[in-house]
């Protein structure tokens, strides 16, 4: 029992950072309709801004998380702008995929460059702190990190609903005619949603640091995790994205725990197509 | 063709075939051309699916790997002939592809994509848990001495640049001719728009089925010479990164040509592979770096890839005239 709760500690806790990564992914292709593939590889590079505030300037990781969120931004509104938005018009889905693709290689490629493969840890001094809750024992950052992660994602869903930018970022999603035939500067919003999108990856690697290994590779595992979340949760929908992503954290911890952890990849994707394949038959169905 | 055309196509052959006798004391360019030519042909399978039906896949390198484990594991532990287990690989690669994606064709654009990194994933983890495919040590083919055409197994690289070119044009044939078939012409209509297809009459299902197994079975001879060549696979040859290195030759080519990926994987693999070789011990990653901009460059500025450039010039200088 105990070692049950343990793991269902642990499936939230990375469940939360699937959960982010899978609103950033979410406003992102609702938005343009495109999967950002380079998701993963923006977590990466989020934990390496972290790690070079950290080593350079001396800031904790928690207070550089601002930083990064702002870096990142403007990094996201910049390749959206300058390659994204052109490309949209050539209506290629083909070149949008491989751009970010592109995107993806050249950010996993730069950052073995400058940091070499070698993998890196952030300590500080509350690092190797540990809670109990009964039974259950968790490290200090993980909760810190969990509950940072819980408000950015209350934070993000009020931002949506309320904020006119919000707005008319929801209404680009629903019909981007229609939004730009009432005045809202499409191209605007997009550069908005993928600084969003960055920023929150950016920010899912900054509250990672200080219990992850940064290396060059380390986002992959979480960007195509965060393309299930959107695919499950459903498009547009930032509770849904918040539940997938715990229901993914869950099941890949309860599965390592009661078949084995070697296994725990293989039923999370088999399960995805299996998911995806009956959910566009129910979809067929209804029409 | 015109003559000129015709004349220099064939000049550029004689010289391919004639090359390794120039350059045999150089195993290490020999080996650039081979690995060049086993990229262009798995850009081409990828081409099929991806560029003339518009189906991206993601999950290429893993129908390699399929047809890959499949023949060295019938090599190695049934004892079969390469020549057999080539044969029995591009069934199995057929058979599974077929059957998994006439499940998954249903999704369409971007859940089709995922779908496809999904299978690859799954599949190498199989892979990396069974123990009878060696799970990620990987299974080497076993020695043999000299050249050996019955057990597919050169102790001259000049014989591998042969079965590779041979390959490649093989390959090159069969979508030239698929291109301008009945078949080739149902594909780039379901490209252009499924829906229309399906109300002209051409089921985009069976067609898509069509191409993947086609795609894959291409795949799996590739990856039969892959594993023929190197003498030795490990799970790692089904990495996603795998399967998106050999995409980029087709777009940066030109993926809505048969030619481009000709083009593109013979001119960025050579690069690409002198990259490595010059700055790799400095800066491991460089010829990725090279890769990935100008891939980024050539959407950005040329989206219908090199031969879509050059064809656009040259269709617009004889405007002109």
């Amino acid at each position: 029992m105990d070692t049950f709760l343990q793991a269902c500690a642990n499936g939230l806790m990375i469940g939360g950072f699937y959960s982010l990564m899978g609103m950033g992914q979410n406003i992102i292709f609702g938005v343009m309709k495109i999967i950002n593939f380079c998701h993963g590889e923006m977590l990466m590079v989020g934990m390496y801004l972290t790690y070079a505030f950290h080593v350079y300037f001396g800031i904790d990781p928690y207070l550089a998380m601002p930083l990064v969120a702002l870096v990142m931004f403007a990094m996201g509104a910049l390749f959206q702008h300058t390659l994204i938005t052109p490309s949209l018009g050539t209506h290629s889905f083909t070149n949008l995929l491989f751009l970010t693709v592109g995107m993806g290689v050249l950010l996993t490629n730069l950052a073995q460059v400058i940091f070499s493969s070698d993998y890196r840890t952030i300590t500080t001094d509350y690092s190797s702190k540990i809670l109990a809750f009964g039974p259950v024992t968790v490290a200090l950052p993980k909760v810190v990190s969990f509950c940072v992660l819980i408000i950015i994602s209350i934070a993000l869903f009020f931002f949506l609903k309320y904020t006119p930018i919000g707005k008319q970022i929801r209404a680009v999603s629903q019909n981007p005619l229609g939004a730009q035939v009432v005045g809202i500067d499409a191209k605007r919003i997009y550069r908005i949603t993928y600084g969003l999108g960055a920023a929150l990856a950016g920010l899912s690697g900054a509250l990672l640091t200080l219990f992850y290994v940064i290396n060059p590779t380390a986002g992959s595992n979480f960007g195509f995790r965060a393309l299930i979340v959107v695919v499950v949760g459903g498009l547009g929908s930032i509770p849904g994205a918040f539940f997938a992503g715990i229901f993914l954290g869950l099941l890949e911890t309860l599965v390592s725990l009661f078949i084995g952890p070697s296994l725990r990849t293989l039923v999370v994707f088999a399960t995805f197509i299996v998911i995806l394949v009956i959910r566009q038959n129910i979809l067929l169905r209804r029409r | 063709m015109r003559t000129p055309q015709k004349i220099a196509l064939l000049i550029l052959v004689a010289v391919m075939l004639a090359l390794p006798q120039f350059i045999a004391d150089m195993p290490y360019i020999v080996n650039v051309l081979i690995l060049a030519f086993y990229m262009t042909t798995m850009s081409m399978a990828w081409n099929l699916l991806g560029g003339m039906t518009g189906q991206n896949s993601i999950g290429h390198a893993c129908f390699m790997g399929i047809g890959a484990y499949t023949s060295v594991l019938c090599v190695v532990k049934f004892g079969m002939n390469p020549w057999v287990s080539l044969v029995v690989a591009v069934v199995v690669t057929a058979l599974i592809t077929g059957l998994v994606f006439s499940q998954c064709f249903i999704l369409r654009g971007p859940y089709f994509t995922l779908v496809t990194i999904a299978f690859a994933e799954a599949v190498r983890q199989v892979i990396l848990n069974w123990d009878f495919a060696g799970k990620a040590i990987g299974v080497g083919l076993p020695y043999v001495r000299g050249n050996n055409w019955l057990l597919f197994s050169f102790r001259d690289k000049a014989i591998y640049y042969y079965v590779a070119f041979a390959m490649m044009v093989g390959v090159y044939l069969l979508m030239k001719r698929i291109d301008n078939s009945k078949l080739g012409f149902a594909l780039k209509t379901i490209r252009e728009d499924e829906d229309v297809a399906a109300a002209i009459g051409i089921r985009p299902l069976k067609y898509k089925v069509i191409a993947v197994v086609i795609s894959a079975s291409v795949s799996a001879v590739a990856g039969f010479f892959y594993a023929g060549y190197y003498r030795y696979i490990d799970p790692n040859i089904m990495l996603q990164s795998a399967s998106v290195e050999l995409v980029l030759p087709a777009i940066i080519g030109g993926s809505a040509f048969v030619e481009g990926p000709l083009v593109g994987g013979i001119l960025m693999v050579s690069l690409s592979e002198y990259l490595r070789n010059t700055f790799g011990g400095i800066l491991p990653g460089i010829n990725l770096i090279l890769y990935a901009v100008v891939l980024i460059v050539v959407i950005r500025f040329r989206p219908t890839g090199i031969l879509g450039w050059l064809h656009g010039r040259r269709t617009r200088k004889e405007g002109k005239a």
